[in-house]
């Protein structure tokens, strides 16, 4: 190398080199504000405001009366370590004291970390967008520049030099919506005309390899002790024997007078190679106005996995010459350093509570489906909507099941109120429910699934499903026409009805509706101590389009399953007059819900998960385990269950021809006559045996039952 | 505590003692043998009153950044309008490198699971944190693979248990399992050196999370 023999002749013999003699032009400052610092302004916001309504000053008196400023605010960097990305000025969530109470924040985490190297700076949070756009940057700027300028006159400096760099943020914090606006400012003194550089080059190439070599070790001594390691700038005296030595910057004047050769060394956090980091700014400043000025030497200092490379860090010679005015420590200097523009980020992905639930909601089901059952389709349960009819003790348990399975759209129907004694049993229900006459179950309960789970669609409609053997007055005709008509469209726009309701009457018209649509129909009853449980089997008018198939082949050639309905002998009517009190209140053991009300929704997920759908053959337990084929285990059509024997069965039950309300010509009728039909048969119970032939089955029964009564008792299953 | 676990069968977890000195093990072969990567760094996390607990705190390794070639970075318009600057010193830049992502790993040791648990997170250099979808852009393929096809590891987002702040993780719950395969029959009695053991963790989960951990920490030693 041509210059490594001296390195004073090769400051002075810089003709060749580039860029000599222009001014020298500074990398600005990169700020990165880590997650970390916004999690922290948002407590403390939230905290002191949660005690406080009023802004918190803790400078002064606040420039405007929406905001606060927090002068303890710190920010790290450290010098570039990477050949092609600066080092960017990081606040972190250490940078904010944890409190307001305690100012005097230490930054003990912090000292001594060679990566965090803490510079002071001040936060001006405002909280409006108003106050944010309205603050007037350039007095501000000029008020903290002031500041620096103040430090370097009074010596402050050479104590603390980290204060040269001193920073400040305005920022408007959105708790609402998770966004944080913010500026930050560097700012840098203009103190006299521009500093022209008379050469910059690569360390390397500057010094002879002896300099090299102990200025290496020097300053990887100064940065591995905890000491200096966050003191950003420093001075660089190089002996005749070219023996390098760091010394602290208030030794400043006994380097100038002792004849070795002085640089003015900083942490450049620039990569660049044509131009030296920010820091340098003020401290030509701070260098002009207290040490000398003129021709000056300075070291940009740059690291390589954590050593000095004299290979990207830089040597340059530039020629300073305050202002007089800047002299006077009563002058208000001009400034510069605002970032290009302000940054926004949004944090409601790590803050918005609701957007965390579903998070770790959704993490369950995915354990579930990466652990153990592979198959397991998310996307189809978050999507599909159910309609649960009735938010007693069933309808809320079916809704707690459905949304722990990652269902998000349920629609409850229920006309009733919350009733004083419904609470303790209707797991949706407080006693507030029950005040001032009591809210409506629908509303009330779908209310209390978003409190639960703020995803969920939840919607509560109050309608009463109009039931054979009510019969109505003509006055109240319209009324049940129309909601004949809203239960029809809430079953069309839904995916599975729930037929949860107290009655067997109430549950023949959603019936007869989820056959005519072909909808999939869970329908989950309660006794006092049995329960049972159970699937409809798809509508008699979807066969597929096999044209001779009759109603009771399902689509897939096999016979289709029955409804709640088909086992029956006799058409729904009413079963609630003349009935005593506990005959009409829900009078079942109260674990019996939780159980029916699980296995309807265990038996959806199945029934979802299989490939034919509604149209799903019924399964029976087999007392051989085998590997099933389905992950879910089989499918049954019917459980029904008896506690007092803690026994539960698996029974099929095939479509009866009969049925009054998914047989063929029951549902051919409906389309046929519609809302008329159903007047008919609310009105006529007997209407709906005589169509179905029921009647007919019933005389001929009864014509034969003398010859079977003594046969045998246990022939009723 | 290798007595403990030797008499019967090593069940593939790791006593807390036994991740510390692993941690340790780690960073001194760590400078060895890295060229690329930062280095590890252990930030203690002490619980106060409970001195014996030293396996409370994370190992970190900060800034490893990623090219992130695909992305369109959007430069929209200032909501304010852009600073106006007159000045002569300073060195207007062109808006390049903003599309670098930057990552963060932290190794956590899981109390209930008794394993090493790697948290991680990516952010823009604003500020603005990466999605998984984003950070999933950034993986290359037999990571992708890996994730898709194994049930052993993948991703959730949960609460990093000493900033208590959601950070992506590797879920610890097949860990130990793993853990057992990959050290395969020799194991079977004999617990790994904890240095070993946290090497061939960092093999696989640096794998997942598309982490080129050095060759060198796998030659003999």
């Amino acid at each position: 190398m041509a210059s490594s023999s001296s390195v004073v002749s090769s400051y002075s013999s810089s003709s060749s080199d580039k860029g000599s003699g222009r001014i020298l032009q500074f990398d600005p400052f990169q700020s990165l504000v880590d997650e970390g610092f916004w999690h922290r302004l948002s407590s403390l916001k939230l905290d002191s405001l949660g005690l406080d309504q009023s802004p918190i000053p803790l400078t002064g008196t606040p420039l405007l009366p929406s905001f606060f400023s927090l002068a303890f605010s710190v920010c790290f960097y450290a010098p570039c370590s990477h050949p092609k990305v600066s080092n960017r000025l990081t606040l972190l969530a250490e940078s904010l004291p944890s409190d307001f109470k305690e100012l005097q924040f230490s930054l003990e985490r912090a000292h001594g970390n060679r990566n965090r190297c803490p510079v002071p700076g001040t936060l001006y949070n405002m909280n409006t967008f108003e106050s944010f756009k309205a603050l007037d940057r350039d007095s501000l700027l000029k008020k903290e520049a002031k500041k620096i300028l103040d430090d370097i006159h009074s010596a402050k400096v050479e104590e603390d030099s980290a204060v040269l760099s001193r920073f400040f943020i305005i920022s408007f914090a959105d708790l609402k919506k998770w966004n944080f606006l913010h500026w930050l400012a560097f700012p840098a003194l203009v103190v006299g005309p521009p500093a022209v550089v008379l050469n910059l080059r690569p360390a390397r190439e500057v010094f002879n390899q002896g300099e090299a070599q102990s200025l290496s070790a020097a300053l990887n001594e100064w940065r591995n002790s905890s000491l200096t390691t966050g003191v950003l700038y420093f001075l660089v005296s190089i002996a005749s024997n070219s023996r390098a030595t760091i010394r602290q910057l208030k030794d400043w004047k006994a380097c100038q007078d002792d004849g070795q050769k002085l640089l003015f060394g900083f942490y450049d956090p620039s990569c660049r190679l044509d131009n030296p980091g920010w820091p340098l700014r003020n401290y030509l400043a701070f260098i002009s106005l207290r040490c000398q000025d003129g021709k000056i030497q300075f070291l940009c200092y740059r690291e390589k996995r954590g050593f000095a490379d004299m290979g990207l860090s830089l040597v340059g010679e530039a020629v300073i010459s305050p202002s007089k005015d800047c002299r006077d420590p009563q002058c208000v200097p001009k400034a510069v350093g605002w970032e290009p523009k302000p940054k926004s980020i949004n944090l409601a992905e790590s803050m918005n509570p609701e957007r965390l639930a579903v998070s770790a909601a959704d993490l369950n089901l995915k354990l579930m489906r990466w652990r153990t059952l592979p198959s397991l389709d998310l996307g189809t349960l978050s999507s599909v909507r159910c309609l649960l009819l009735g938010a007693g003790t069933l309808g809320c348990q079916v809704a707690r099941m459905l949304m722990a399975w990652g269902v998000r759209k349920i629609t409850l129907l229920d006309s009733g109120l919350v009733a004083m004694s419904n609470p303790v049993r209707q797991s949706l229900y407080t006693l507030d429910d029950c005040l001032d006459g009591g809210s409506l179950k629908a509303v009330a309960a779908a209310r209390t699934l978003k409190r639960i789970f703020p995803a969920v669609e939840a919607e509560g409609v109050t309608l009463s499903i109009p039931m054979p053997g009510h019969p109505v007055p003509t006055n109240e005709i319209s009324r049940v026409l129309e909601d004949c008509e809203r239960l029809r469209d809430l079953i069309a726009s839904h995916d599975v009805t729930f037929l949860l309701t107290d009655t067997r009457e109430s549950r023949w018209l959603p019936a007869l509706l989820c056959a005519s649509e072909n909808k999939i129909a869970i329908t989950a009853a309660l006794g006092f101590d049995s329960y049972l449980v159970m699937r409809h089997g798809a509508g008699p008018l979807y066969e597929s389009d096999q044209a001779n198939s009759l109603s009771t082949v399902d689509g897939n050639g096999g016979q289709r399953l029955g409804c709640y309905f088909c086992g029956d002998v006799v058409a729904p009517i009413d079963s609630t007059s003349n009935r005593t009190l506990d005959q009409q209140c829900t009078v079942t053991r109260p674990g019996l819900a939780p159980i029916a009300s699980a296995l309807a929704v265990e038996l959806l997920v199945g029934l979802l998960h299989h490939p034919n759908g509604i149209h799903a053959p019924g399964e029976i337990a087999n007392s051989i385990m085998s590997s099933s084929e389905q992950p879910f285990g089989i499918l049954p059509h019917q459980i029904r269950g008896l506690l007092p024997q803690y026994s539960q069965m698996t029974l099929i039950g095939h479509a009866s021809n009969s049925c009054t309300a998914c047989s063929t010509t029951v549902v051919s009728e409906f389309r046929r006559r519609g809302m008329e039909f159903i007047l008919q048969a609310i009105d006529h119970p007997t209407y709906l045996e005589d169509l179905t032939g029921l009647t007919e089955l019933i005389e001929s029964a009864n014509s034969f039952k003398l010859d079977w009564v003594d046969e045998t008792d246990d022939a009723d299953i | 505590m290798q007595s403990e676990t030797s008499a019967r069968q090593w069940d593939g977890t790791l006593s807390p003692n036994d991740f510390n000195s692993s941690v340790a093990a780690l960073c001194e072969r760590w400078k060895e043998v890295n060229d690329s990567l930062p280095q590890w760094l252990w930030v203690p996390f002490p619980v106060v009153g409970d001195s014996s607990c030293n396996a409370a705190g994370y190992l970190t390794m900060e800034n490893v950044y990623h090219q992130n070639a695909s992305e369109e970075v959007s430069h929209e318009e200032s909501i304010l309008g852009d600073e106006e600057l007159s000045d002569d010193a300073t060195l207007v830049q062109s808006c390049g490198k903003d599309d670098m992502h930057v990552y963060d790993y932290h190794i956590v040791y899981s109390f209930n699971f008794r394993v090493p648990v790697l948290y991680f997170r990516g952010y823009r250099l604003d500020g603005c944190p990466l999605k998984l979808e984003d950070i999933e852009k950034d993986l290359p393929a037999y990571s992708l693979k890996g994730l898709r096809e194994s049930k052993w590891t993948f991703m959730t987002q949960e609460d990093h248990p000493y900033l208590r702040r959601p950070w992506y993780t590797l879920h610890p719950c097949g860990t130990s399992d793993w853990m057992k395969v990959l050290f395969g029959s020799n194991a079977a009695n004999n617990q790994p050196r904890p240095l070993h053991y946290l090497s061939a963790w960092l093999s696989v989960v640096g794998q997942a999370v598309g982490l080129r951990i050095p060759l060198g920490l796998y030659k003999s030693q």
